[in-house]
């Protein structure tokens, strides 16, 4: 009951930090206008949903986890170096409730910097696109909100997951400048290096061609792409399926959600 | 004063990697006293005083609370207190107060600290900020507080009134552990008084005790007494003297 409690006053701190902050503000703005920018200006809301959608991809790979970052790497590191966290130890606060206060209270933060411009986004295209485009996706070929629907809440899940390592490098450092330090790693790691690795494997031939697919989904960032494709990207064609898992891709960004809370909780166990 | 210590620590040793820092302690925390426990800078009292409110793990030795079931039982107020920038006074001791179920009280009042409610704690002087980290350590009536150096960067007239709450707590049946370099509210405020030096207790007793035993005047010639350092350098524990 207390842990409960103390996740949910933990929750509410977290939350006014981040809407006092103007730091975020700007982040948000900032956000705003790289999504909405880059839909409008290549043409994709114009174009449609799916169009759009192809547009974002690529950028939101490496957007995703700059918000996450910046959003959380400071979360724990900074209530570290302020002594908080031993304050807290004396509290009710099973290590649990911390983390997920923490955790549900900037994922607030990053789904609102990252879904409001989607959002806006996807009224954009309603407003501006063609006549193909349709409220509902009946039948497979057809430009839909649903897919562009699909397509932000896979965005979200990819960038719950990012914030939950995020939360995890900044449980383990011991000051702001090694939590900043980690993060940057942790989130070259996710965009780029976790690909790059398999990458490797597939040119080593210790990743054989017939687990190449579940290979990729242990890359979160591949795990996204693959979801992407197809899930949102190639539903219209019937021949541009099976170049990703969906079932694996989910599993990855699941698990990599689950260890990165988990290995937070660790690492505030034993501050 | 109580049938039995609330807090007891028993052969308490702890090191940082080589360098031993604390050696053999053990102490009891009565409900209704004051322990205070003296010595020179790095003698090991912030060591001591986190082992006992659990925020450490000693080498060897054990800590137990035995006191009364609470919420929270041990409030701790930190060396130098830091609070969360960008809230007040007010929502940082109800955030404190919400995390045990407790509405907002009248924490701040009690510490002077009332008038200053509405102000952001980053806007706080040290000593406005120190008398917060006192509300908060208060916060759920635990029935031990651990206290490091509550004076600290107080003026004399707050240091006397936060000696005064700390004697407050205890008359309402609170054991109060604190560290302090002020010797002459030590003696005025403390039932108990540990000395403590490179990391072992030199000496243990009423305040009252320690001057008879010593044949001294005050708390501060009984520190002079048994402390073996020079009161000019800093005593390094781990370096040979």
């Amino acid at each position: 009951m207390s842990g409960r409690r103390a996740a949910r006053v933990i929750f509410g701190r977290e939350l006014a930090s981040v809407a006092r902050s103007r730091t975020y503000l700007l982040l948000f703005v900032g956000v705003a206008a790289v999504i909405v920018g880059i839909a409008t200006v290549g043409g994709g809301t114009e174009a449609g949903y799916v169009p759009t959608a192809v547009d974002l991809l690529l950028p939101l790979e490496l957007l995703v986890p700059v918000v996450a970052f910046g959003i959380g790497y400071r979360s724990i590191a900074d209530d570290v170096q302020r002594e908080e966290l031993e304050v807290l130890n004396t509290y009710p606060v099973p290590d649990w409730a911390y983390v997920g206060g923490v955790y549900a209270g900037r994922a607030v933060a990053v789904v609102t910097t990252l879904a409001v411009p989607l959002l806006v986004v996807g009224v954009l295209i309603w407003l501006s696109a063609g006549p193909d485009t349709t409220i509902v996706a009946t039948h497979r070929g057809i430009d839909s909100p649903v897919l562009f629907g699909r397509f932000i809440s896979l965005t979200l899940g990819y960038a719950l997951m990012v914030l939950a390592v995020v939360l995890a490098l900044s449980a383990l450092a011991s000051s702001r400048k090694v939590a900043l330090t980690l993060a940057v790693v942790g989130v070259g790691g996710i965009v780029v290096g976790l690909d790059l690795l398999v990458l490797r494997g597939v040119g080593a031939e210790w990743i054989a061609s017939d687990t190449l697919v579940t290979a990729l989904a242990a890359s979160p960032a591949s795990a996204f792409r693959g979801l992407v494709f197809e899930t949102v990207l190639y539903v219209a064609f019937d021949a541009e399926t099976g170049y990703a898992s969906p079932i694996a891709n989910a599993f990855s960004l699941v698990s990599w959600t689950l260890i990165g809370l988990s290995a937070a909780a660790v690492g505030v166990s034993r501050r | 004063m109580s049938d039995g210590p609330i807090l007891r620590a028993e052969d308490l040793d702890h090191s940082f990697g080589d360098v031993e820092v604390i050696d053999d302690v053990s102490v009891g925390v009565e409900a209704g006293d004051v322990t205070a426990i003296v010595g020179p800078n790095g003698s090991g009292k912030t060591t001591l005083l986190r082992l006992l409110a659990g925020l450490l793990t000693p080498t060897a030795g054990s800590v137990a609370y035995l006191g009364p079931d609470a919420e929270r039982e041990i409030g701790y107020l930190p060396q130098r207190p830091t609070f969360r920038p960008g809230f007040t006074v007010y929502e940082t001791i109800a955030f404190y107060e919400a995390l045990v179920g407790d509405e907002p009280g009248d924490l701040l009042e009690q510490v002077g600290l009332a008038d200053a409610a509405n102000r952001r704690v980053e806007a706080l002087s040290g000593g406005m900020t120190r008398l917060l980290g006192v509300a908060q350590a208060t916060v759920g009536d635990p029935p031990v507080i651990v206290l490091d150096e509550p004076g600290s960067g107080l003026d004399p007239g707050m240091r006397r009134r936060t000696f005064e709450v700390v004697r407050d707590l205890a008359s309402g049946g609170t054991g109060v552990l604190l560290s302090s370099h002020d010797l002459e509210l030590v003696e005025r405020t403390a039932d108990r008084v540990l000395v403590l030096d490179r990391g072992a207790v030199v000496a243990d007793g009423s305040p009252e005790q320690l001057i008879e035993e010593y044949a001294v005047d005050s708390i501060w010639d009984v520190f002079e007494a048994a402390i073996t350092g020079s009161a000019e350098t800093v005593d390094v524990v781990g370096v040979p003297r």
